[in-house]
């Protein structure tokens, strides 16, 4: 009892801890893309039909139907890839259509190469559809000292815009019908 | 188990409504009935695909009921588990073979550099990071090679945009000290700039904030150990090669009388566009008593470009180092082929070109354009006893990147040098190398 006065003084710090590392949660990456939803639905990604190729072991992106009403506004595909050494968190928004409305990094955790995060950067990627090349010193400029960092995520971007066509063609930009699993 | 509750949770809020003698919102329950069960079937082949979602099941329930308005994100939770507590192993390599056109006597193969990086996060935002590595090949009392621990710092972020460091750590100075690994430069041995003038890898025992913004600067500045002046040995050609790699004191028992202060602004707002520089201070003259350069400061400042639009690869920086008040202690080297230089200077340009490119594989042809002098000028002496200042030795290196995969790289370079200085390894020379990276 005497000593509950100190907890604010211990969750300080350790909430500090946890959101060092994250720039943007998956909520706010949700709202930023798709401000005119009011619902997002998590949707699976069939991996089998998904026909991404150089899908790296246990690729499971999570994704998200962003739906106003009953009209389906696009897809949020968060993701993992590894920049040097560890996991970069990213979040890539895509419209009905099929392009690329946003990149977003989410969590970034290691010492150099933070630079991905900056915005002229992930501009890069906007309108890119799964028809684009996507690919590094190609149409997507290097960040020098940050090779492996835009390498990789610059990869995990092509990999999303592939699995974003396939939930297209699976689902059409409509809400998916229901009762079919 | 935990979605049944759940639907039933959900189905017992709606049941009063369901029992209203509206026919259309029974409609609508049995509507959303449906759709919880087509979502529950979904969650359940979510989990078959992936133990790590298994957090997420809750969410599409949440879904259904959602208020029109609300946005309902899964919790960050249903990502994989990163960071804390997480261990991470890294290396690169280098093997070279240098052979002299006019000296083939002299030609020699050498396992250059062998590295082995980890890193180990304690919390999302503490790491520590280190590298030890092994130059040529074997090390022991009879043996030309070195083990060496490049670099060794704890990581704390303060927030997402900054944090500190605090260890041995590489100084923020030029392109290559901090990108060193082979697969990041052309030619087989590193640029004579970033070795003889920024002693590349230059590390120091120090304490450093970094941070960057959303414009594009990245920032760094510490403080920390310095060379030691003392170290200066007049008889030996190493001050030649590198004035500050023959004095740099790589936490070694390092003198720490006298504290460095560096700092780097660099920006990247434009992709593809990285310019930026650095600079060092330091008294140099670790208070060692009675020592003729007392008041001794080193001064080391540089300015860098790179441009790669597309295929092309454009780089260029430039170097200068000062060593104050070393008039009194080159006046007891007389006599000595090495006294300490007051100016030294370097500068290059370079261009490659990511002609050929198939599958993972890369052919990067490239051209680069040295000019650097270890010895530009001395302090004056009397009766005409002060040292010529070197000759400036210019470098040509043309050659090509063999990249099989963007972290294997097969390298080809010839080198044109100005002067020929046996001494230091300068003269015309074919290279060939290996290089990796994980």
């Amino acid at each position: 009892m005497n000593v509950r006065w100190l907890l604010p003084l211990v969750a300080a710090p350790v909430a500090q801890v946890a959101y060092a590392a994250q720039y943007m949660t998956i909520e706010q990456a949700q709202r930023a893309a798709f401000p005119d939803a009011n619902a997002f639905a998590a949707i699976a990604l069939d991996k089998a039909a998904s026909g991404v190729p150089a899908a790296p072991p246990g690729w499971s992106p999570k994704v998200w139907q962003a739906r106003a009403g009953e009209r389906s506004l696009g897809w949020l595909l968060v993701d993992q890839v590894i920049g040097k050494s560890e996991l970069i968190t990213y979040a890539v928004a895509i419209d009905s259509r099929g392009a690329l409305i946003s990149v977003e990094v989410l969590e970034y955790r290691e010492s150099h190469g933070g630079e991905i995060r900056l915005a002229g950067w992930r501009k890069q990627f906007v309108g890119k559809t799964a028809a684009d090349a996507v690919e590094l010193n190609k149409d997507i400029r290097n960040i020098s000292g940050a090779t492996l960092s835009c390498r990789h995520v610059t990869e995990g971007v092509q990999r999303l815009l592939l699995a974003g066509r396939e939930i297209l063609r699976r689902d059409g930009s409509e809400i998916p019908a229901h009762g079919n699993g | 188990m935990r979605h049944r509750i759940l639907v039933l949770t959900l189905c017992a809020a709606l049941a009063p409504a369901a029992h209203g003698e509206d026919a259309d919102l029974k409609a609508q329950v049995e509507a959303l009935r449906a759709e919880l069960v087509a979502l529950k079937d979904e969650v359940r082949r979510m989990h078959a695909e992936s133990a790590a979602a298994a957090p997420a099941a809750p969410a599409p329930a949440a879904v259904a009921t959602s208020p029109a308005g609300a946005a309902t994100p899964l919790p960050a939770a249903t990502m994989p588990p990163a960071g804390a507590g997480s261990t991470a192993l890294w290396g690169y390599g280098q093997i070279g073979y240098n052979r002299p056109t006019a000296h083939a006597d002299e030609a020699q193969a050498d396992l250059t550099r062998a590295v082995i990086g980890f890193n180990h996060a304690f919390d999302d935002a503490t790491r520590v990071y280190g590298e030890i590595e092994w130059e040529h090949a074997i090390a022991s009392a009879d043996d030309a090679g070195e083990v060496e621990v490049e670099q060794l710092y704890l990581e704390h972020a303060l927030a997402p945009d900054y944090g500190v460091r605090a260890g041995l750590m590489l100084v923020p100075l030029g392109m290559l000290n901090e990108h060193h690994e082979p697969t990041n430069f052309y030619g087989v041995e590193r640029n004579f700039v970033e070795t003889a003038i920024i002693p590349t890898t230059w590390r120091e025992g120090a304490i450093a904030l970094y941070g960057s913004t959303d414009t594009g600067v990245s920032w760094n500045v510490g403080a920390g150990t310095a060379p030691d002046l003392g170290a200066w040995d007049p008889t030996a050609d190493e001050g030649r090669a590198s004035p500050l790699g023959s004095i740099h004191q790589e936490l070694q028992l390092a003198k720490a009388h006298d504290v460095s202060l560096f700092g780097a602004l660099n920006w990247q707002g434009i992709p593809g566009l990285l310019v930026g520089g650095g600079a060092f201070t330091a008294k140099i003259a670790q208070g060692a008593p009675d020592f003729p350069a007392d008041k001794a400061r080193l001064v080391l400042g540089e300015a860098h470009v790179r441009w790669q639009p597309g295929s092309f690869d454009f780089s260029a920086l430039y170097a200068r180092g000062t060593i104050s008040d070393t008039q009194a202690l080159n006046l007891t080297f007389l006599g000595q082929p090495t006294p300490v230089p007051k100016a030294f200077w370097g500068g290059y340009a370079q261009g490659a070109w990511r002609a050929l490119e198939w599958g993972q594989s890369s052919l990067v042809p490239f051209a680069r354009y040295e000019e650097f002098n270890t010895g530009a000028a001395y302090a004056s002496q009397p009766e005409s006893l002060g040292s010529m200042p070197l000759p400036t030795e210019k470098v040509w290196t043309t050659g090509v990147n063999y990249y099989l995969n963007p972290n294997v790289v097969f390298k080809v370079d010839y080198q044109h040098f100005n002067n020929d200085d046996p001494a230091l390894g300068y003269g015309n020379r074919f290279d060939l190398g290996i290089g990796y990276q994980f």
